[in-house]
């Protein structure tokens, strides 16, 4: 329990007036010569067990009145948040609202979703504690915004729904870089949120230089999370895993694979109607689960003659989530993969130019061409998905040509030039060369992700046989290792670029360097994941992951289609399909956002060891406010404490049949026999 | 009545006056030493006829009733009852419990004024009067007389009479009991602050002796009611240990022992035939006498 005021509590050493009173009253007593001492000692004598339980019953009563009539002027909330307000009214309070797919999550039985109620719950909590100042911080700008009231949040445009992940400690790096920049006094920050893993990247590096950031702080900030944890059982979400657009003699079709998911605690077969949409006719199919996933390969579904491209969505009937309920495409036919590979050495580059230039898939053509580095200026790059760079870091001309094609979602790979010099190139240079020892160097490499995932199947890539026999070293940039030589120096990185992927590899494919040509598996899929993600740039559609960062503008995004309504400047963060100046764009939630894992209580307070930090189960649907006053309560207390007190002093009744009761000596009026 | 003799404060002309039309009668034959107005065990010369007896050689031939020779030719001697005078012997309790007195009066002034009151009464119809003062024992002694000059010396006693010592009630009557000779009025005025089972024994053996016994049992109205708001220290008046108490706390308990007290007394007088009169000391004493007086009248003749 906590109170709005507590500084009434410090009266609470009131509760001992009755008590004081007592022994006030002893100390003042009178002295008298008495005859009937008789009397007295008998009285004396007898029982005193009720009589003196009542004499503390009364003095309890009388304490208790006290203590009731105190904390109901203290103001006392119910709701579990200990420590809540302790220290009064907060000068500022920051909420950070997570509106991530899964807090749309909605209660069994109706109620709004996990999203709504935290918003309703916050602003009845927080127009009940007050501040003198509202910051809010939501998920898909990131921004701290000021808010003239607290009302405002439950209808405030930046509080809705959107289809982007939650970046939490994002959100808190930017609530700490506020409370930095304005100077502002005690804060509350007030953390909206359902907990799940891919929101709280709890692993990432930042939580600890948060936690020191926040610390360094002079005034007291205190986090309060709203945690609304609970899975939602048996919830369905279904993801277009591929959709392609096929050629058969004079018609096409298109090809669609899905993947429907089943959240915790959904057992049993069920024949889920999937719903393929497309720019307005409708089919159903019906989709068997009987685990917690099911997938559907290539559904065929006939498209009209002469139509190139289009979008198109595929739903599932609702459940407790609306948000992942649907998934939108686009489609169009394949664009040609396109590489371009500039090498100062032409054999060193011919294994990447073989596994370039073979097509996975018959029906999307593959070209490669070798380049030297002076012949880029030629290069058509609108029509290219991967740059391979074996040379000596391009030059500042070169670098801004290489930039706008990355900028435009092109991949590059660079290796290293046989003789590396001080060019840099998104901060990452060559350093050396260097031969590592051992028969296998590659120490570790990440399987989960990025260009050296383990296959669909589940199989990982033989990267552990691959022979490193020289490996060059690079510095500087932003990298994320995906392979590691022994001793930890990394094989390779990829460099934080806001477009296009780009990858430095420390040994090319030659024979003297490394094993990757004689071993082509890992060369040929790092190869080809390189330019189908290069050319999911190319053509005149594109799936995005909501929240994605793209080149250009989404507020001169036309809406097409879409799930949620929203602002245009937030078109990046919602479901549906857009015109980007010609091009058609299908928006969706990240695939990290299918998996339900919620991070455990212990994992959330770990990440804020050390700060004042606090949390409450919320539940989806509930419309009460986080706490109430229940100063009435403790108001009903006193009263019947009162009238308790009074009872128990009232004296006791004479019962009238009763021949020798004391009420006859005290009615005396003589007696004569 | 006295114009010469120095009034006495427990004494009300007034109310002597009041109460001179009063007499005070014996429940039971007395034995007295000359004429009177009670009744004695004995034939005597009163105009009240008791029997008829034989004439017997020696009888005063005065005395036969020459009527009932004529109707029935035999000698019968006609006897009358006798009227005698009585021994009032005024008992009074002077131990310390005696002084107390929350209405301007202490129990020992009211008992003054019972005891000298009612000697006056007695002594103007010719009865004896005396008196014992008793606490701790018998604290003075005065054997009753019947001439005027003695009840000055009883006034004397009476307003000397100082409150101390410690209530010992029965070993004095039972003492009184064995000392004043039969058939005499005893008069008892006290406030009883001794066991009831005590005083049944004591009253019993006053019975025996033949003695009519009469009780004022003096009580304060702040004894019975008990009524006190804040904490006090109970000073024992006869030197026993002092008691702090809470008066909220005990009172209840307090009523409940006193009424349980009363109601005791109450049936050993019952079961002693016992003359009882239960008094708070703020009523007036002229009311008292008046009731006791006058129970005394409806209950006079048993012989």
């Amino acid at each position: 329990m906590s109170f709005l005021q507590p500084m009434i509590l410090a009266a609470l050493p009131l509760v001992a007036l009755p008590i004081i009173i007592h022994l006030i009253n002893q100390r003042r007593y009178q002295t008298i010569r008495w005859a009937a001492m008789m009397f007295l000692l008998a009285a004396n004598r007898m029982s005193r067990g009720y009589a003196r339980i009542r004499q503390w019953l009364i003095m309890a009563m009388r304490m208790a009145a006290i203590a009731g009539l105190v904390v109901a002027i203290s103001r006392p909330m119910a709701g579990g948040w200990l420590g809540l307000a302790g220290g009064g009214k907060a000068d500022t309070t920051i909420i950070l609202v997570d509106r991530s797919p899964s807090m749309q999550q909605a209660d069994v039985g109706g109620g709004g979703s996990k999203l709504s109620t935290g918003l309703t719950q916050l602003a009845r909590t927080l127009a009940t504690l007050g501040s003198n100042r509202w910051v809010l911080i939501d998920s898909v700008d990131g921004h701290p915004r000021e808010l003239e009231s607290i009302d405002e949040l439950p209808r405030a445009p930046a509080t809705g729904p959107s289809s982007a992940p939650a970046d939490i400690a994002g959100m808190l790096q930017s609530a700490r870089d506020y409370i930095k920049d304005n100077k502002v006094g005690r804060t509350e920050i007030w953390i909206c949120s359902d907990d799940r893993a891919n929101d709280w990247s709890p692993d990432g590096g930042r939580w600890p230089a948060l936690r020191d950031a926040f610390g360094q702080l002079p005034q007291g900030v205190r986090f309060h999370l709203l945690s609304y944890a609970q899975p939602a059982r048996g919830n369905l979400s279904v993801r277009v895993t591929e959709a392609r657009r096929r050629k058969t003699g004079d018609t096409a079709e298109l090809l669609l694979s899905l993947r429907l998911t089943r959240q915790d605690g959904g057992e049993g077969r069920q024949s889920i109607p999937v719903a393929f949409e497309i720019e307005g006719s409708r089919s159903v199919v019906d989709v068997d689960l009987a685990g917690p996933f099911a997938e559907l390969k290539d559904h065929r579904i006939p498209l009209e003659k002469g139509k190139e491209r289009g979008w198109g969505r595929v739903s599932i009937p609702a459940d407790s989530n609306l948000a992942d309920n649907d998934f939108w495409f686009t489609f169009e036919p394949p664009v040609e993969r396109r590489a371009v590979i500039v090498t100062e050495e032409p054999t060193t580059a011919r294994p990447i130019e073989l596994a370039a230039s073979i097509s996975p898939d018959p029906n999307i053509p593959c070209a490669a061409e070798v380049l030297a580095p002076d012949q880029i200026a030629g290069v058509d790059w609108e029509r290219v998905a991967l740059l391979v760079w074996q040379a000596p870091l391009p030059d500042e001309a070169s670098a801004g040509t290489i930039q706008a094609f990355l900028r435009r979602g092109g991949s590059a790979i660079f290796l290293p030039p046989r003789s590396p010099d001080a060019n840099a190139f998104l901060g990452v240079r060559w350093t050396s060369w260097r031969e590592p020892t051992g028969d296998a160097p590659i120490e570790g490499w990440r399987a989960d992700e990025d260009l050296l995932a383990n296959t669909q199947s589940g199989a990982s890539l033989p990267v552990g046989r691959l022979q490193v026999r020289r490996a060059c070293e690079f510095s500087g940039g932003k990298t994320t290792a995906l392979a590691t030589l022994k001793g930890g120096s990394p094989l390779m990185a990829r460099v934080e670029n806001p477009g296009g992927a780009v990858y430095f590899c420390g040994t090319t494919p030659a024979p003297g360097d490394s094993s990757f040509a004689s071993g082509g598996i890992v060369l040929y899929v790092m190869v080809q994941r390189a330019m189908i993600a290069g050319s999911s740039a190319l053509g005149t559609t594109r799936q995005l992951s909501a929240g994605e960062t793209t080149h250009d503008d989404p507020a001169r995004w036309q809406r097409i289609a879409g799930g949620d309504e929203a602002v245009s400047t937030e078109y990046a963060s919602h479901r549906g399909v857009y015109d980007s100046g010609g091009k058609l764009l299908a928006v969706n939630r990240p695939a990290a956002e299918e998996s339900a894992s919620v991070l455990a209580d212990g994992r959330v307070d770990s990440l804020f060891r050390g700060l004042d930090f606090s949390r409450v189960d919320g539940r989806a649907g509930g419309t009460g406010s986080l706490i109430q006053e229940v100063w009435r309560m403790f108001l009903v207390a006193m009263i019947v404490a009162l009238v308790a007190e009074a009872g128990l002093c009232l004296p006791r009744i004479a019962r009238p049949s009763a021949p020798s009761n004391h009420a006859g000596a005290a009615s005396f009026a003589g007696a004569t026999s | 009545m006295f114009p010469d003799r120095p009034s006495r404060s427990f004494l009300d002309l007034g109310v002597l006056s009041r109460l001179a039309g009063f007499p005070l009668f014996a429940r039971r034959p007395m034995l007295g030493s000359v004429s009177g107005r009670h009744p004695s065990p004995h034939r005597g010369s009163s105009v009240e006829f008791a029997e008829y007896r034989k004439y017997v050689p020696g009888d005063d031939l005065r005395r036969l009733d020459w009527r009932a020779y004529g109707r029935s030719d035999r000698f019968f001697v006609k006897e009358f009852e006798a009227d005698t005078n009585l021994r009032c012997c005024l008992v009074l309790d002077t131990s310390g419990s005696m002084d107390f007195g929350s209405t301007g009066v202490s129990k020992l002034e009211y008992a003054r004024r019972i005891a000298g009151t009612i000697g006056q009464l007695a002594l103007q119809q010719g009865d004896a009067v005396g008196l014992t003062c008793l606490a701790d024992g018998i604290v003075r002694n005065i054997p009753p007389r019947r001439n005027p000059s003695h009840l000055s010396a009883i006034f004397d006693v009476l307003e000397q009479a100082k409150p101390h010592g410690q209530t010992t009630l029965p070993p004095v009557l039972h003492e009184l009991a064995e000392t004043i000779s039969q058939r005499a009025l005893v008069i008892v005025i006290s406030d009883l602050f001794v066991e009831p089972e005590e005083l049944r024994s004591c009253f019993q053996h006053l019975r025996f002796r033949k003695h009519d016994l009469a009780v004022f049992h003096l009580l304060d109205p702040q004894e019975l009611k008990f009524e006190f708001r804040r904490p006090m220290r109970f000073l024992d008046m006869e030197g026993g240990p002092s008691i702090f108490a809470e008066p909220n706390e005990i009172a209840e308990r307090y009523r409940k022992a006193i009424g349980g007290y009363l109601e005791s007394v109450q049936e050993v007088v019952r079961e002693s035939a016992v003359d009882y009169h239960r008094v708070s000391i703020d009523e007036s004493y002229e009311q008292v006498l008046i009731r006791f007086l006058i129970g005394r009248t409806r209950s006079k003749g048993v012989r």
